[in-house]
């Protein structure tokens, strides 16, 4: 196999395989954005600090900015639309803390901070304060202080650890 | 932000890459490897980097996993990562970082590891979550950055790299043939030259490594001693978190009896000192050994003053020298501000991993 300047990427996006010929400089984040008008993600500031286009590649959080759509061929993304495809009200247990704890203000930074909670919560279902603070060191917010925001991710988690008790009990 | 303009290839086998690598040098094209690509990419964006040739080496098996070489007398032990091995794959490795270890079959008793503090410490103050979840452990050496906070705790656990090479290199290769510089591996029934390199000879200056163009990092061993104590201290810039210094230190007690032709016991074993290893980062063009501090701790108690003695060298160049090592600085922090955080950050390492108690202390 030759390198290519453009080359076809297959990747499986929110559980449905698309397929795309791209520039081999493409980045994953506008492969989403622009190929598949998945605008969900976000690009804040485009080098690797703010956060806003994190995605889940293959279950794992990662900025989609500092990713090639080459290097993601083969592979599965997780979007913020793809987050919660059965609820009723179309919002996942962690945008739901998001909207109760008003932990948004212009919502710029929002899809990433839920994809990074969500990697948090899976790596610690019963987070301590200090662990939240830490999993969301890569996700920038200028608006909210970040208090809102750590709040909406314990309750997340308390959340989802009382759907998983509920669960359990059939 | 886009990259310039480049031609991808993702090879499957170590073979297939290093004939890609080969073939790029052959036809004049600048080739880089990309793994994680947590360092290359933001530097292709700000067109810092503009390679011709991306060869995606992520799907590399031999570049894959951990494979430990075992356990040594005295509960150490010495590991191979393979080069992409990410940040948080070696936060989840419980030899590394704590934690039970189960053998693959039933026979094997799970036994609880104690890990390696300053590698704990390390993986959960550098960079942020995503970027540790793409960022390899191979990239991190050979990217050679004065700035980066792993090389510092593998030099102090005298790390050493594995390199593959294509033997018989093409005859139109800029680089000419194949001259070892050191020592190669027996020869296997193929064309793949290896090589080992400790990482101290590797890392040279400021993004300048010995690995050649057509070289490949395949695997990173580590060594652990045994009742070593360790920790890693870095002071972060506020905005990149990169370390503007950092401080790796590896301690080992003193262990065990002597016993003399007379038949006297002596108890080694005393609290004393008896190997320190210091790594510094964020300092100088590259990570360093500071061998002069190293000395002073070598058979010494750990007292305050010994700390605060061995810390007030750890720029010297080597025992005994009048020379500093070369010191960096610029907008973010002077040279002279860099080389204080290093003493202030050496003490607060010492203290520490002495604070986290060795099997003799």
């Amino acid at each position: 196999m030759p390198a290519a300047r453009e080359l076809p990427v297959r990747v499986t996006v929110n559980g449905v395989p698309r397929t795309a010929t791209v520039a081999a400089r493409t980045l994953l984040v506008h492969f989403l954005r622009d190929h598949l008008r998945l605008t969900g993600t976000h690009v804040g500031c485009d080098t690797t600090q703010c956060g806003a286009c994190t995605v889940a590649l293959d279950g794992v959080a990662v900025k989609s900015c500092t990713v090639l759509a080459a290097q993601a061929d083969g592979h599965e993304v997780t979007t913020i639309e793809g987050l919660a495809p059965d609820q009723a009200d179309g919002l996942h247990p962690i945008q739901r803390a998001f909207k109760e704890e008003h932990a948004l203000q212009c919502g710029y930074c929002t899809p990433g901070m839920v994809m990074a909670v969500r990697q948090l919560i899976e790596d610690h279902p019963d987070p301590t304060r200090e662990q939240v603070r830490h999993a969301l060191a890569g996700n920038i917010c200028r608006c909210t202080g970040y208090q809102n925001i750590v709040a909406a991710a314990l309750r997340a988690a308390r959340a989802a650890a009382t759907d998983a008790a509920a669960e359990r009990e059939g | 932000m886009f990259p310039a303009d480049f031609a991808y290839v993702r090879p499957r086998t170590l073979d297939e890459a290093l004939d890609l690598l080969d073939e790029a040098h052959a036809a004049d094209q600048e080739a880089k490897l990309i793994a994680g690509g947590q360092s290359l990419l933001p530097m292709m964006k700000l067109r810092l980097a503009a390679p011709q040739v991306l060869i995606d080496i992520a799907d590399l098996p031999e570049l894959r996993g951990g494979g430990w070489m075992g356990w040594a007398a005295g509960g150490g032990f010495g590991g191979s990562l393979g080069a992409l091995s990410t940040y948080r794959q070696l936060g989840r490795h419980a030899l590394l970082t704590g934690g039970v270890i189960r053998g693959r079959t039933e026979n094997v008793t799970p036994h609880h590891a104690e890990g390696i503090p300053a590698v704990t410490d390390v993986l959960t103050v550098l960079a942020d979550p995503q970027v540790r979840a793409r960022g390899t452990i191979g990239g991190a050496v050979a990217h050679g950055d004065p700035a980066s906070d792993l090389p510092a705790v593998l030099l102090a656990l005298d790390a050493e790299l594995h390199i593959a090479f294509r033997k018989g290199r093409h005859p139109e290769s800029h680089l000419g043939p194949y001259i070892p510089r050191r020592r190669s591996r027996a020869e296997k029934p193929s064309n793949i030259g290896r090589r080992e390199i400790t990482l101290d000879d590797f890392l040279q200056g400021v993004y300048t490594t010995d690995l050649a163009e057509d070289e490949i990092i395949t695997r990173i061993t580590i060594r652990h001693r045994g009742g070593a104590v360790s920790a890693y201290e870095k002071f972060p810039h506020p905005a990149s978190h990169l370390p503007l210094a950092g401080v790796a230190v590896v301690l080992t007690y003193k262990a065990g009896r002597l016993t003399d032709s007379d038949g006297h016991v002596t108890d080694l074993a005393d609290g004393s000192i008896a190997h320190a290893a210091i790594a510094v980062t964020g300092i100088s063009p590259r990570p360093y050994r500071a061998r002069a501090a190293e000395a002073l701790l070598k058979d010494a108690f750990p007292t305050e003053e010994t700390v605060a003695a061995a810390a007030a060298q750890v720029t010297t160049e080597s025992p005994g020298s009048a020379n500093r090592v070369s010191l960096l600085g610029d907008q973010h922090a002077s040279a002279g501000y860099r080389a204080h955080l290093a003493e202030v950050l050496t003490r607060r390492a010492l203290a520490k991993a002495i604070a986290r108690g060795g099997r003799n202390s």
